[in-house]
């Protein structure tokens, strides 16, 4: 047997009625990652998911894991267990049953089941719980539990559907760490949807932005929040401007795109006469008193500083659109006396970045 | 064999995160907002508050405890011929009715014919409401069967009862079927009717529904995503029954329990219309002590049988543990 990990290949699901779910899926994932789909409601990322986990069937395409073919494998014979949006507990059994109950239906004798079980629970730091009713347990008691429950039948891969949903903030950001501690520790692929960006960006190795039911972008967090490859990204990954222009130039490796604010300038290669736009960074942008400059700059007026602890966000009006910037939290006097007044906004060329079309 | 997760790194991030969450459970868990809430709610003056569990209270004042603290009373008081000596205290019924078998045989006989008929609305009846809660697909087609199911109830109580009559007396369609169709009896057989069986039958038809309903809406409402999980982990369709969906409409089951006990317990004209005379309940009982008359003692009669119902109630509530399940 081989080490390819999960593979998506031209991966469809159309629904009765012609609509469209997903559309042309290529993934190629190893073992042992922490890979996040994103992207808004309705984009296809559950539906994806629920092919993995054998929920739903591709409509054209084929899933393998580790070259084994998955397509039409029964959810329980697949090595993929599903932790499902609310947990989806058995509100009738303790936590105990609960977790050896995938073993339960392997056939496992009692005491074998009962001591993986264990063994799993303390994994999750619930031993001291284990004769408890799930209605008894807190959101993240309970989310331990569903992931107990998987963990125990040892499968190669775990799929979270918006596994960190129901919790308060305050919780989920610590769940966050917890959940991606704990995959560390066991090695196990985990592929985990939500809409949530910024939960996106702190839990994965790899990001799959999903939009109108096709892969928009892979790549890592980091990769996703500086080089945003169209529109689509750019915007959904949120803290990003896009200026739409023609371009006007394109000669060394630079294009310059004749935008309604201003000429901007980005690395990349494109057509003179053809439609451009390029996507800068919110914490880039500069934010000064100075004069505009002929490039990479635009009048903007401030219209709100929003204080965030660690660093200033400045919502900003260019010509009737919205524009942001971000800077540090030390400079949120100074700036908070030019809210209401026009302010000029720069990038060096490097950090405007050229979008697909 | 101890559970081979395979671990690589040492423990110390993953407990490290783990505390936290505890931490942050503990700050902004909801059970602390919600007491919060709770204590910090408009003050409401004990007026008020008298005001608003007034209708209620006056309501189960008037139309039960008032009514059972009468029978009880009544029950307690000396017979005269035309009635009761009022506040003349006396266990003189009680000993009247305890005199001659007949009170404790026929009570025996309510609860056996209560339990039965219980069990059979339970194996008719579930199957019913599994089939409109989880076989029919769509919620129209659901309510509409189920709106058939009720059909029967649209008839008066005794025209249902009196309808088995054709079906079952002397001349009824199933003598016929056996005297002139198939010979396989020479006259009609008239136990058919004036029966346990009949009265059993006929019981079944009745109070089936309330076994029906509450199922139904129990199942119609249990969480698929229990079902889903059940079968990602590997569970057929009869342990997804077994493990899952039957446990979780115990509620059902027992609330419709609760009904038919009840009702069959306290039954009356069924009995006496197709029992014939020949078969008794308490309830017909109660209705001969009150021709007789002797109305102490039918209240008497009524009073224990309030009793014994209520201690069925709580035998049931008891053993099926109801809020441990949802």
């Amino acid at each position: 047997m081989s080490n390819t990990g999960l593979v998506l290949k031209d991966v469809y699901r159309i629904f009765p009625g012609n609509v469209t779910a997903v559309s042309d899926v290529n993934l190629e994932i190893s073992n042992g990652e922490y890979i996040v789909f994103l992207g808004p409601s309705g984009c296809g990322k559950t539906t994806t998911l629920r092919m993995i986990g054998g929920h739903d069937d591709p409509s054209s395409g084929t899933i393998t894991i580790d070259g084994e073919l998955l397509n039409g494998v029964n959810p329980a014979k697949r090595p993929i267990t599903t932790v499902f949006q609310h947990y989806a507990l058995f509100p009738h059994k303790s936590v105990l049953q609960n977790v050896e109950f995938g073993l339960k239906m392997q056939g496992v004798d009692k005491t074998a089941r009962e001591e993986q079980a264990k063994a799993a629970i303390d994994l999750v730091g619930l031993s001291a719980m284990m004769d408890r009713k799930p209605r008894e347990l807190s959101g993240g008691q309970q989310q331990r539990v569903a992931l107990a429950r998987v963990l125990v039948t040892r499968p190669k891969a775990i799929l979270l559907d918006e596994p960190l949903g129901g919790l308060d903030r305050l919780l989920q950001m610590k769940m966050r760490v917890e959940l991606r501690a704990l995959q560390r520790e066991l090695g196990i692929t985990f592929i985990h949807v939500t809409h949530n960006q910024e939960e996106a960006l702190s839990m994965a190795d790899r990001i799959v932005v999903m939009g109108d039911a096709i892969v928009q972008q892979v790549g890592t967090p980091e990769h996703l929040a500086r080089h945003p490859r169209n529109e689509f990204v750019a915007k959904f990954m949120g803290d990003n401007n896009v200026l739409h222009g023609k371009i006007s130039a394109a000669s060394g490796g630079v294009v310059t795109i004749d935008t309604p604010y201003g000429k901007v300038e980005a690395d990349g290669t494109g057509t003179v006469g053809e439609e451009g736009a390029i996507s800068v960074r919110a914490s880039v942008v500069k934010i000064s008193t100075d004069a505009v400059p002929s490039i990479n700059g635009v009048k903007v007026r401030l219209d709100f500083a929003e204080y965030l602890g660690d660093s200033v966000k400045l919502h900003m009006d260019l010509d009737g659109k919205p524009f942001m910037a971000k800077v540090h939290e030390d400079r949120y006097a100074e700036i908070r006396a030019y809210e209401g007044k026009d302010v000029t906004a720069t990038w060096a060329r490097e950090d405007g970045h050229l979008l697909e079309q | 064999m101890v559970i081979s997760l395979s671990s690589n790194g040492d423990h110390h991030a993953l407990d490290e995160a783990r505390a936290e969450v505890a931490e942050a459970e503990s700050l902004g868990s909801p059970e602390v907002a919600l007491a919060v809430h709770a204590t910090s709610g408009p003050a409401r003056s004990p007026l008020a508050t008298l005001a608003w569990i007034a209708p209620g209270s006056i309501w189960l004042i008037l139309f039960l405890i008032a009514p059972l603290l009468m029978i009880v009373l009544v029950s307690l008081w000396q017979r005269t011929p035309v009635g009761f000596e009022p506040f003349s205290f006396t266990f003189e019924a009680y000993t009247r009715i305890f005199d001659t078998p007949v009170y404790l045989n026929t009570l025996r006989d309510t609860i056996i014919r209560a339990i039965i008929v219980t069990g059979l609305c339970i194996l008719i009846g579930y199957p019913i409401a599994f089939f409109l809660a989880r076989c029919v697909k769509t919620i129209k087609f659901q309510i509409a069967l189920f709106i058939v199911v009720l059909a029967p109830f649209w008839v008066a109580y005794v025209v249902r009862i009196i309808a088995w009559l054709p079906v079952l007396g002397r001349q009824g369609v199933i003598n016929y079927f056996l005297v002139d169709v198939i010979n396989v009896v020479d006259e009609p057989i008239s136990a058919l009717f004036y029966s346990t069986f009949a009265i059993t039958l006929a019981l079944v038809q009745l109070y089936v529904l309330f076994m029906v309903t509450p199922i139904f809406f129990q199942l119609a409402t249990l969480d698929n995503a229990a079902i889903e999980a059940a079968r990602d982990l590997g569970a057929n369709p009869g342990k997804v029954f077994r493990e899952v969906i039957f446990p979780l409409s115990l509620p059902g089951v027992l609330i419709g329990c609760i009904f038919v006990f009840v009702l069959v317990m306290g039954e009356f004209a069924t009995v006496r219309i197709i029992g014939g005379g020949t078969i008794q309940s308490v309830g017909t009982l109660v209705n001969d002590y009150y021709t007789i008359p002797d109305l102490p003692a039918a209240a008497a009669a009524a009073t224990i049988l309030v009793a014994v119902m209520t201690v069925g109630v709580a035998i049931l509530l008891r053993f099926s543990k109801i809020r441990e399940v949802v």
